[in-house]
């Protein structure tokens, strides 16, 4: 069954070797995809907040593009597309494209062939987006994620808990020293985490982190590709993380 | 004042009983005390008013959401002051302005970056330009709602 990919603003404009990692997921695994051209961005509330009714219509567009299940790449496009078909689909009941995030859609892909890979040792934090959890969209438990967990150690990876792994990462927040602070705050949290890297599946937080991490943050897409055998420069991968891998 | 949030999708207000779930569970809060939603819903409740704090601060993580017992959903409410404040003359972070004048140039909320330019290239991925007749649809949606 062919898919809608959509990649959203962030990942396109400033993070090529997540979207080439995605292409080298699904080229790996057999999905079929269409990427409409015409769509444009989700423009999540979050960010734009000016008009409900501007964001609606942007989606109700995009929506009319969309032929099947649309896979997001970014959390915040997956919160931003379901929460509008939801209004869409309830206003003017019509039936709507499922949406699913980039996490789930991997564990299920990776529950239904039955794919396991190769122990890499790599000890990842995984930053949980706000946005995929909240409120209750029924991805995952909203209070101990697992998702993208469960994800990582079919991978091969090690997931690492810490303490304060729900706390938002303030991606979103508009004033400069206050999105700094949390951010700051967030990424102690994960380095003192052991890890090896950062985990996510949201761009926002990667940006948001990146600024501000010593450890590597990488996009899930990016660990999964390398799992299944793509080249590791064209996906981002350093030397340096191969180097900590027992099986890069 | 609550009847003109609720227009703009604020939750009931009226069934805050401002037990500070939503303030404790606030990662905003916890760097700045100054803002705290359950303060603004209060001062929204008892001096039916706007609340001189700066909705723009939430990070929109939904944790008060998911937390409050009453179901109020604070950010519904502090998006809905968002959108009033504006309304009302008071100007939002420019870099809101910035987002939509990008949507109206390439469909995209951000612009593209040279070195990622460089890189799509060199990893042979897809042109990012949209077509010209998608470009206008989206405008359009965009001035019609003021922008
Ligand atoms: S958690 Fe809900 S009920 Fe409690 S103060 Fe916040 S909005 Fe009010
Ligand atoms: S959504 Fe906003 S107000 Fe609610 S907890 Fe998060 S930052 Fe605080």
């Amino acid at each position: 069954m062919s898919m809608t990919l959509y990649l959203g603003c962030l990942i396109r404009t400033l993070y090529p070797e997540v979207e080439k990692a995605v292409y080298e997921v699904l080229g790996r695994i057999g999905v079929v995809f269409e990427e409409p051209k015409g769509a444009s961005c989700c423009a999540p509330l979050g960010l734009f907040s000016l008009s409900k009714n501007a964001w609606l219509r942007l989606n109700e567009r995009n929506m009319r593009l969309f032929q099947s299940t649309v896979l997001t790449v970014c959390d915040d496009c997956f919160a931003s597309l379901s929460d509008a078909f939801k209004i869409l689909s309830e206003k003017n009941n019509v039936r709507v494209p499922e949406v699913k995030p980039f996490g789930k859609f991997m564990l299920e892909k990776l529950e239904e062939k039955g794919l396991r890979f190769s122990f890499k040792g790599l000890r990842c934090a995984v930053q949980h987006s706000c946005h995929l959890l909240r409120p209750a969209r029924n991805v995952d438990n909203a209070e101990n994620p697992m998702v993208v967990k469960n994800v990582l150690e079919k991978l091969g990876y090690i997931p690492v808990s810490y303490v304060s792994e729900l706390d938002c990462c303030g991606g979103l927040v508009f004033e400069e020293k206050m999105r700094d602070a949390i951010a700051r705050r967030k990424a102690e949290a994960l380095e003192k985490s052991g890890a090896d890297c950062v985990v996510t599946t949201c761009s926002h937080c990667m940006r948001q982190l990146k600024s501000v991490s010593r450890l590597p943050v990488l996009h899930l897409a990016q660990l999964s590709a390398l799992s299944m055998g793509a080249n590791p420069e064209e996906i981002g991968i350093s030397e340096i993380l191969l180097r900590r891998m027992v099986n890069p | 004042m609550i009847s003109r949030l609720k227009e703009k999708g604020a939750g009931d207000l009226l069934k805050c009983i401002q037990c500070g779930s939503c303030t404790s569970s606030c990662i905003v809060n916890a760097v700045n005390e100054y803002f705290n939603p359950r303060r603004i819903i209060g001062s929204i409740v008892k001096f039916n008013r706007l609340p001189d704090q700066d909705p723009w601060l939430c990070s929109s993580c939904s944790i008060c959401v998911e937390r409050c017992p009453q179901r109020v959903n604070p950010l519904s409410v502090i998006m809905a002051l968002r959108m009033i404040k504006y309304e009302n003359g008071d100007a939002p972070p420019s870099r809101v302005f910035e987002l939509i004048e990008q949507i109206k140039k390439t469909g995209l909320a951000f612009p593209l970056s040279n070195e990622a330019y460089e890189k799509r290239r060199s990893l042979g991925l897809p042109e990012l330009e949209m077509d010209e007749e998608s470009l206008k649809e989206v405008k359009k949606i965009l001035s019609e709602a003021g922008f």
